[in-house]
């Protein structure tokens, strides 16, 4: 019985998937699938969070699985975190596909799946099961950004997403064949173990395409051509979900791959290792998305191009793993969460500003709203300032900790270039807050409305909830990201 | 035949999967490319897996090849969605946005 | 008597009869053409009329049914490696392959409850 619980996490999201795609196709009325897929994965966090109070350790069984499936607690923290961005949302689009008269119960069914197969990702130990999990989550990632069939910006955001996103799937496993080729393993220990001691040039070009491939996937510059058409195409609780949950898997993808299977004092010198690689992504991803971000006339877009940019600020952390694996994996875990509290948060405010088909896209759209729809505009402005990384918000402490990673690894350049790019992010995220405080809308200009939705609210709730919890006492969820990135690495 | 040729077809059958994606314009056979990429990284999995014994190669290959059929399911239910809209399939049909 | 190569030898009698005796039957039976006759010049002699040429674009309908084929047809290669270990494996084994067929079944079920594989 063990094994089961030990994989709790993943059966409950899975059985729970099945049972509503079943639920779907069966049942005559078509109401609660939203309700009825957030609370499977909220279920599913919660049984995550049980196991890991429980102690995975303690379920010795749960070892029998490696290399396919790792089960430790850097898995766990990333089913709660999969978790709660898959059922936020969820939550959204119980309200967003209503009010714009695309509700289908295929979506929340698709969320599920992709959230199953991003859990399954970030638990993966072996390039089988990663590939798995990598493509289970892409294709649920693609469907639901075609979701919107009468749209041609829908239809060429998905396509867009898919050639790339197949693309660098097929990059990926190139590089993990040549890496069993070089190692004769395909379980990243065992590569770890085989690269540690020879480093072949098949190896080495085994693991840059492996690189590559996760680039794309976390959509770092230069690989990101893909992500703002795709953010932008697809209805926003899928814009929501790719932002958060797909983008938290690929990290999870990143780390493993980093940690275990390049994860050698060989590979993580600055001199011949993957450090200097990350590091010009890290840097590359910040700087240009951020200039990118500023010139947006759409909000929906800068929140894109945004989400490109905190790939960057995580990827700095992910540089600092060269010196402290354990502290540097924990800021990039703690960032995450922050990350994806305040994204799902920031979309769910930009869905909650439009209703009746019509979204809030551009900034004028949203002029005038601190004065007619004062909670709106709160709402909004906390998820803003925790995104530019202002205190007293989650995305505070996010960048704090990312940052002092750095700086613990001697990287003070890179640090330094970080926190001139967030001051440079701040601009636009202001920028919104002055057109929705400042500017009265143009006579005449249609006025987006807000719609009322009891998901919408519930998942803003929750989302300022966190960002404020962990803004104020970021102690215990950072304890919690050192317990999860020590075994990580181990 | 050797593991050299084995893995210089597979090399060529990437690099022809690569020219085709950039080149070609028509949806489908953008799709018959990545199919091609992915079925070079499976010819290296089987090639490495006869090479080094054991069955690890190719159980890859046969999970990779059941992905990789899922993933051109999903690409050809998007190049439908486009046809059904333009009559035709062609990837420029998809650049109303700018970049 | 028993010679392995008995059996050989009345395969090869018994498929040269059979052979034989078609060809023969054929031309007993066979309704005969005059040489100038269009039946001729036909692509088949019998069966479908073609109509118009072979390069024409295909109804959307093959390529959903055609999809789900193909899906189901390549989560069908995992059970022959299965099927030759399967003595090995046990009662465990066919646990898991039931487990595995069952969801599948599950899909199917999404399938035809959604009408993807009915022709209109």
């Amino acid at each position: 019985m063990n094994i089961a619980l030990a994989l709790s996490p993943l059966l409950v999201v899975a059985l729970g998937a099945l049972l509503l795609m079943l639920a779907e196709a069966f049942s005559p009325r078509q109401g609660g699938l939203a309700l009825g897929a957030a609370t499977v994965l909220f279920v599913g966090a919660a049984v995550a969070g049980g196991v890991w109070m429980y102690g995975i350790e303690r379920l010795p069984e749960a070892a029998s699985l490696a290399p396919w499936l790792l089960l430790d607690r850097f898995g766990l923290f990333f089913d709660m975190l999969l978790c709660l961005g898959g059922g936020l949302a969820a939550l959204l689009a119980g309200g967003y596909l209503v009010e714009h008269g695309i509700e289908r119960g295929e979506f929340y069914v698709l969320i599920l799946f992709a959230t199953l197969g991003a859990m399954i990702l970030a638990s993966s130990g072996d390039a089988v099961t990663l590939f798995l999990g990598l493509e289970t989550m892409s294709l649920g990632a693609y469907a639901m950004t075609a979701f919107r069939r009468a749209s041609p910006r829908a239809a060429e955001g998905a396509l867009k997403y898919f050639l790339l996103g197949s693309f660098a799937a097929a990059i990926l496993i190139y590089g993990f064949a040549l890496l069993y080729g070089a190692t004769g393993h395909t379980d990243l220990a065992g590569i770890g173990a085989t690269a540690a001691t020879a480093r072949t040039p098949l190896l080495v070009v085994g693991a840059v395409l492996v690189i590559v491939g996760v680039a794309f996937k976390v959509s770092a510059v230069p690989f990101h051509a893909w992500t703002p058409d795709a953010y932008e195409g697809a209805p926003t609780p899928a814009t929501t979900f790719m932002a958060v949950a797909v983008k938290a898997g690929a990290f999870a993808l990143l780390l493993r791959v980093l940690l275990i299977a390049l994860g050698d004092a060989s590979w993580t010198s600055w001199a011949a290792g993957w450090p200097p690689v990350v590091a010009t992504l890290a840097v590359l991803t910040m700087t240009v998305a951020n200039l990118i971000a500023g010139r947006q006339e759409s909000v929906k877009r800068m929140l894109a191009y945004s989400s490109i940019a905190h790939a960057g600020y995580a990827l700095v952390g992910v540089t600092a793993l060269m010196r402290d694996p354990t502290q540097a994996g924990a800021s990039v875990l703690f960032y995450l969460l922050s990350y994806t509290v305040s994204t799902a948060g920031a979309f769910g405010a930009l869905i909650l500003c439009g209703s009746h088909g019509r979204e809030a896209v551009s900034y004028e759209d949203l002029s005038g709203l601190g004065r007619r729809h004062p909670a709106a505009a709160l709402a909004f402005s906390l998820f803003l300032l925790s995104l530019a990384g202002i205190p007293p918000t989650a995305g505070f402490f996010g960048k704090w900790f990312v940052f002092k990673a750095a700086i613990d690894g001697g990287l003070y350049w890179l640090a330094i270039l970080g926190f001139v790019n967030s001051v440079i992010g701040a601009y636009y995220y202001l920028r919104v807050m002055v057109y929705m405080y400042m500017r009265e809308p143009a006579a005449g200009a249609p006025v987006a409305l807000p719609m009322r939705s009891g998901y919408v609210t519930a998942a803003l709730l929750v989302s300022a909830l966190f960002v404020l919890a962990l803004g104020l006492v970021p102690t215990r969820a950072i304890e919690v990201a050192v317990r999860a990135a020590t075994l990580g690495a181990g | 035949m050797s593991l050299a040729s084995c893995l210089l077809l597979a090399a060529a059958l990437f690099c022809v999967g690569l020219y085709g994606l950039l080149a070609r314009r028509q949806i489908v056979a953008i799709l018959l490319s990545i199919e091609l990429m992915a079925n070079a990284a499976n010819l290296v999995f089987v090639a490495f897996g006869h090479y080094r014994g054991g069955a690890l190669g190719q159980v890859f290959a046969v999970f990779s090849i059941a992905l990789t059929v899922a993933e051109v399911a999903v690409g050809l239910a998007l190049a439908m969605l486009l046809y059904r809209r333009h009559g035709d399939s062609r990837v420029e049909l998809a650049s109303e946005m700018k970049r | 008597m028993q010679s392995p190569w008995l059996s050989v030898l009345s395969f090869l009698v018994v498929s040269t009869l059979v052979g034989l005796g078609m060809i023969g039957a054929g031309r007993v039976l066979r309704v005969r053409a005059r040489h100038d006759s269009p039946l001729k010049v036909r692509p088949y002699e019998c069966g479908e009329e073609p109509t118009g040429p072979a390069w024409m674009q295909f109804h959307p309908r093959y390529y959903l049914v055609a999809l789900v084929f193909v899906l189901f047809d390549v989560e069908a290669v995992f059970l022959l490696p299965w099927g030759v270990v399967q003595r090995e494996l046990g009662p465990a084994g066919v646990g898991a392959a039931l487990v595995f067929v069952a969801v599948l079944m599950l899909g199917w079920l999404y399938a035809v409850r959604k009408e993807a594989l009915k022709w209109q």
